[in-house]
């Protein structure tokens, strides 16, 4: 049994960037979640499920990324939040960041990023 | 769009030169269908986020290109239909127009259609301004991009399906 590969959520509402992501993150060897919403993301973090990493899109139906990440800061969720954005606008990255973020990435994600992202926050990719 | 045949991953050959249809020859690495990175059909019109999503493609998701494509077109198909109907019955309604040209980047983003996500760019511009007839001209060429863009990668999916019997052709030479 592998207890060793980190866990993430993908919360993103674009199924491509999804496929996409799903795919990266299991060639580095990374087990993944996925929610097409703030509010699903949310609700998965109510039921008690935990993550290493949490990748949070900044634009979706239902609830946002900002929303998602402030809501989940005030239940208590210390994960680190990467904020993903198709922009790169600085007051893109501050909004996040106030909402609680810790980092942010640019999209569309590649394996470098997401490696890159994975050994910044210590998280072992299963190599 | 139609399956292509997959290839038999273990001989891992050598690149193969292939013929299209009078074609100049195009190299194609066989481990991976990496046709796009050695022609000229994609000169300009797909950057390297497709290479990358080329890469994912191996044995295990033979027809991984081929599943984010067709997921590619069902969205942006939507996308536009939407669009074309706002610019119809709400045509000033520019916050609802930007946010469904938002969504339709971050689609052409993931599969790296350059040239379709300068225009989607142009057409945010235009509703940032307000400026309708520029909204309306802007979106005329993403729909002129859309299409040349799928002509394109059906193209590039021919040539895949026509690679994989060149391949069991070369080997027999051995």
């Amino acid at each position: 049994m592998d207890g060793s590969t980190c866990k993430v959520l993908l919360v993103e509402d674009n199924e491509i960037n999804r496929v996409v992501v799903r795919r990266l993150l299991g060639e580095l060897n990374v087990r993944i979640e996925e929610a097409d919403n703030g509010k699903a993301a949310v609700d998965f973090i109510r039921e008690g499920r935990a993550y290493d990493l949490i990748l949070m899109d900044k634009e979706m139906p239902i609830m946002d990324g900002h929303e998602a990440t402030r809501q989940m800061r005030s239940l208590g969720v210390s994960t680190p939040i990467v904020a993903l954005s198709g922009n790169s606008l600085q007051s893109d990255r501050d909004l996040f960041i106030q909402a609680g973020a810790d980092d942010f990435l640019s999209k569309p994600l590649s394996r470098g990023k997401l490696a890159h992202i994975l050994a910044k926050y210590g998280l072992n990719h299963g190599d | 769009m139609g399956k292509y045949s997959s290839w038999d991953f273990k001989k891992r050959d050598h690149d193969a030169k292939v013929n299209m249809n009078g074609d100049a020859s195009v190299q194609v690495d066989k481990r991976r269908g990496r046709i796009c990175e050695h022609a000229d059909i994609c000169k300009g019109y797909l950057d390297d986020q497709f290479n990358q999503i080329e890469e994912l493609q191996d044995e295990v998701s033979p027809n991984f290109v081929e599943e984010v494509v067709a997921l590619f077109f069902k969205d942006s198909s939507r996308l536009l239909a939407n669009i074309e109907r706002v610019l119809e019955k709400y045509p000033r309604d520019f916050s609802r127009l930007d946010s469904l040209m938002y969504q339709l980047i971050g689609s052409v983003s993931s599969i790296g259609a350059l040239r379709m996500k300068n225009e989607c760019t142009s057409f945010r511009d235009h509703c940032s301004d307000g400026n309708l007839e520029g909204c309306k001209r802007s979106f005329q060429k993403v729909k002129r991009e859309y299409t040349t863009l799928k002509q394109k990668l059906e193209k590039y999916f021919q040539w895949l399906r026509q690679a994989g019997p060149v391949e069991q052709a070369t080997n027999s030479r051995k």
